[in-house]
């Protein structure tokens, strides 16, 4: 009884000091914790940020548009993008139009999670996957619904915009052999190369189930050289090609030399860390390769059905293209030419048939984990 | 434990209703939503199936993935007592205890976020890691860290303080009186140890080695990071995997999470039996005398050396690596002067960056998390009273609940239920979810601390209120309330602190536009720059710990 009584002593002492940093920290938090303060006060659904950026709306800047856009809103895109490049379209969609961007930033896998976590209140009105046989699986599905008045869809490379106007690609990148160029002197020149033993162990791929650009080389691989293209991964296994997540913890190891060489990794990644100065370089294979573009698409349960028109818009608008190039991306209007990179008509592409490898997809990507895991 | 609550009087007069409220909140709050996870897993397709679980478990792929994570808590398990039972020696029974700075720095390596401190693993040992830019010879045993053993080694060095504070604490109560009766009874010293010492250790090391073996089996950060680059799946991995990644399956997550919640439950279940059978009072009214052996010549080397291999193991190196990439300028030139910057401090801590918003996040969302916790959490201990009717005690249990659930099965029950299309609060994807999970996460914090505070009020005071005619309010004004406050205020803050750093809930539930410092980090490591990542694992290690230290130095959470 006796210690109890002490220690509640000492707790009644140290109390007050407890008190004084409890004064300092909420200090602190009224300092830098602003954000979520707002939060609570808006916790019934819009973000805090909606209520600041809508103000400052510009209608002096309206579009040419055959809608009148509204004053005022937002709309929720849920994108697999490079980060970098989706916070400046946002930023560039939201100066231009006073609309505030939702936005969820993931990669193709997690903005397929959510979606159908969702399933039983969607709240997406615009959907960025990096992968166009998911995007036409969707479609299929259907979730998403056509926008044939899209501004600038005309302009967009063949094949890019799907019949009746549900997918746009209003980007793309192409897939190809990235490697360390202080380690590797003589870079492979094809795929077939990697299953030489010189490259044992040093070679990583995306994981299909998170990479949509991935998931497309692997089927669209498939699909030119048929079901013998399965020896061919096999192979890969047997030579120690590890499976490492998504594209930039492919590329990760790659750059700090952990790993020699990265396959079927986005290119732009490539590039844009080789800009910045790091040791990579990038080679495209010989026998061809896969580009895939990535799908904007409207949801078919999109709330903010306007906005989210708006958004393609501005998507294939010459400002946001300039973005993607920016961004080492290929652009996905065929009258522009992007001149820090490889272009579209300069790389040789495998024979693939998007519809296949849309329907195969899943099962493709299932047997690929099973294979690799 | 509880015994000694049930002296303290808390005789506020009973309003059965607040009870009833009381149990109405925590019922929505954690009960439900672990029932619905329940349900969901036996009902995989709108039909009752109650083996749908066990079906589940009979694809093998999913077994080896179960027995994967029943493997790494058992190898946790021996780890960390193989790293804290010399420290406890040293630390309870030589002269190295007498430097308390030591138990605040072994508190760190538990105190790092394990996604972080995985990272700073693999970024160590990886080929032309650090390791090998500072030691090239290294570079024959590096590759051998990438397997089983290099998993259990990370877990076990973040584990292994929880299991150290246990058992020293219980070897000082073991006080020198009993051994010194062993001796004068002829025994030598591997008699005492087999006959006195352990079976007294044995009980407080059960409960810290299932405590140990629970939090790995629910651990996502390394399993998401180093084990996936091994190629080790677990349950909380493949139960992330299953309901965020396409091709989502809420049928399988669900029935591993009923079965991880099963295992945790059953084990813990097994703990209280056997600390049950080995409780042997060890605090007697009798003074405490310790035996403490001074160290001198090579046993002071000895003990020293193991003191400083341990704290460089568990702190130097990921914290080496942690610092060290986020000075990084280029990644692929590695370790060299030339190559140091602060621009991605620079970049983070520049107002309206995206760091700086996730940061700022974090810390409103932890704040508001910690008060809801401790108002809640106090409303509930005063519902809890003398802990004599079932209803109490459930009471009690209930809010203890989310401690033994694994975090990953809470939040998937939390999505179940509130994003349920007859859920009439749309709460799902707003900043509210994030707080609710919060505040379910860390709720038994709260209630132990305020608990605590609350056993030591005696009764005599109210009752001396009562006589000078105070009404119910005013005695809850003025005297419970300001003797609750050092409990209440211990208990923010250590939400506060593990709120601003989870990663499981944060991943899960926040709405599309924000994130967190935990999210930020691990999505850099995932899409971004890693050196970014690990530039905000530092700041926001670095504030949360010194809130922790100020704390400790305060003596706020001395027990």
């Amino acid at each position: 009884m006796k210690a109890v009584k002490n220690s509640s002593f000492k707790k009644w002492l140290s109390w007050q000091g407890t008190l004084a940093m409890v004064v300092l920290m909420s200090g602190m938090l009224a300092a830098c914790g602003g954000n979520g303060g707002q939060a609570n006060s808006n916790s019934t659904g819009a973000a805090a940020g909606a209520t600041q950026e809508t103000t400052t709306s510009q209608p002096s800047e309206q579009p040419v548009s055959e809608k009148p856009a509204p004053p005022s809103g937002k709309v929720v895109v849920y994108t697999a993008g490079p980060e970098g490049l989706a916070t400046k379209i946002r930023e560039g969609f939201e100066a231009k139009y006073g609309i505030t961007v939702e936005q969820f930033d993931g990669t193709t896998g997690k903005v397929l999670g959510r979606l159908e976590a969702e399933k039983g209140n969607p709240v997406a009105d615009v959907v960025v996957l990096a992968s166009w046989p998911s995007a036409m699986a969707m479609k299929a599905e259907g979730w998403t619904q056509g926008y044939p008045e899209a501004a600038n869809a005309d302009k967009l490379q063949e094949g890019w915009l799907d019949a009746d106007s549900h997918l746009f690609g209003y980007s793309a990148s192409a897939l190809g052999i990235t490697y360390n160029t202080k380690l590797v002197s003589e870079p492979p020149t094809d795929w077939s190369d990697l299953t030489d033993p010189k490259w044992k162990g040093v070679v990583n791929i995306p994981d299909p189930s998170l990479s949509g650009s991935a998931l497309d080389f692997i089927s669209g691989y498939l699909n030119d050289k048929g079901d013998g293209g399965w020896d061919f991964f096999q192979e890969l296994k047997a030579n120690g090609v590890a499976m490492s997540g998504a594209n930039k913890e492919a590329l990760d190891p790659v750059i700090t030399g952990a790993k020699s060489v990265v396959m079927s990794g986005v290119d732009y990644m490539a590039y844009s860390a080789k800009a910045k100065g790091e040791p990579v370089d990038i080679v495209y294979p010989a026998s061809g390769t896969v580009i895939n573009p990535r799908a904007a698409m409207i949801m078919k349960t999109s709330p903010n059905l306007d906005n989210a028109r708006l958004f393609i818009d501005y998507l294939l608008s010459d400002e946001a293209q300039s973005l993607v190039t920016g961004a080492y991306l290929l652009p996905g209007r065929a009258d522009i030419k992007a001149d820090n990179r490889v272009n579209t008509d300069e790389i040789k592409l495998l024979n693939y048939d998007w519809n296949w490898m849309s329907e195969q997809g899943e099962e493709i990507s299932a047997k690929f984990l099973e294979m690799f895991k | 434990m509880k015994n000694l609550y049930r002296g303290g009087g808390l005789r506020l007069p009973a309003f059965s209703w607040r009870l009833q409220l009381g149990l109405i909140l925590l019922g929505l709050l954690i009960v439900v939503p672990l029932i619905m996870v329940l349900l969901r897993s036996v009902m995989p397709d709108g039909r009752l199936d109650a083996l749908a679980p066990l079906k589940v478990m009979s694809d093998p792929g999913l077994f080896t993935i179960f027995w994967n994570s029943i493997a790494l808590g058992g190898w946790v398990v021996l780890g960390s007592t193989l790293l804290a039972l010399p420290m406890a020696f040293l630390s309870a029974r030589t002269t190295i205890g007498r430097h308390a700075w030591l138990d605040v720095v072994l508190i760190i390596p538990f105190m790092t976020p394990p996604y972080i401190g995985s990272m700073g693993w693999i970024l160590f040992m990886q080929r032309r890691g650090f390791s090998e830019q500072i030691l090239p010879m290294t570079s024959h045993i590096t590759p051998y860290f990438f397997s089983l053993f290099g998993m259990v080694a990370i877990m076990s060095l973040h584990l292994f303080p929880f299991l150290y504070l246990i058992l020293r604490n219980s070897l000082m109560r073991i006080g020198g009186s009993l051994e010194e009766a062993g001796s004068v009874h002829g025994g030598n010293f591997f008699y005492l140890l087999r006959r006195v010492i352990v079976p007294l250790l044995l009980g407080s090391y059960v409960m810290g080695a299932l405590l140990v073996f629970v939090k790995t089996i629910a651990e996502f950060g390394t399993p998401a990071t180093f084990g996936r680059q091994i190629g080790y799946y677990v349950l909380t991995s493949e139960i992330h995997r299953f309901t965020s990644s396409w091709p989502i399956d809420f049928g399988k997550a669900t029935s591993l999470a009923s079965i991880l919640l099963g295992a945790c439950l059953l084990f813990w279940y097994v703990q209280t039996i056997i600390s049950r059978r080995y409780q042997y009072k060890t605090l007697g009214g009798k003074g405490m005398r310790l035996r403490i052996a001074p160290l001198k010549g090579w046993r002071a080397i000895a003990g020293w050396g193991y003191v400083l291999l341990l704290l460089l193991f568990s702190i130097g190196v990921p914290y080496f690596s942690i610092i060290a990439t986020s000075l990084q300028k280029l990644r692929g030139d590695g370790l060299a002067w030339g190559n140091v910057t602060l621009a991605h401090y620079a970049e983070l801590l520049s107002p309206g960056s995206k760091g700086w918003q996730a940061l700022s996040n974090s810390l409103g969302l932890a704040a508001l998390a910690a008060t809801a916790a401790v108002l809640i959490g106090t409303f509930l201990v005063l519902q809890m009273g003398n802990f004599k009717k079932i209803s109490q005690r459930s009471l009690d249990l209930f809010s203890l609940l989310p401690n033994t659930v694994p975090g990953i099965v809470i939040v998937v029950g939390l999505i179940l239920f509130w994003n349920a299309p007859w859920m009439p609060v749309k709460i799902y994807n707003t900043y509210t979810m994030v707080v609710l999970t919060y505040v379910v996460f860390f709720l038994p914090y709260s209630v132990q601390y305020i608990k605590a505070s609350a056993s030591q009020i005696d009764g005599n005071l109210l009752q001396a209120g009562k006589v000078f005619g105070a009404k119910p309010f005013y005695l809850f004004r003025r005297i419970m309330l300001p003797l609750l406050i050092p409990g209440v205020l211990a208990g923010w803050m250590m939400t506060f602190t593990i709120s601003a750093r989870e990663l499981v809930a944060s991943l899960m539930v926040l709405p599309p536009s924000m994130q967190v410092s935990a999210t930020y980090i691990f999505s850099q490591f995932e899409q971004g720059e890693v050196s970014l990542g690990m530039a905000m694992a530092v700041v926001s290690v670095g504030m949360t710990t010194l809130v922790l230290v100020v704390m400790n130095q305060l003596g706020a959470d001395r027990k």
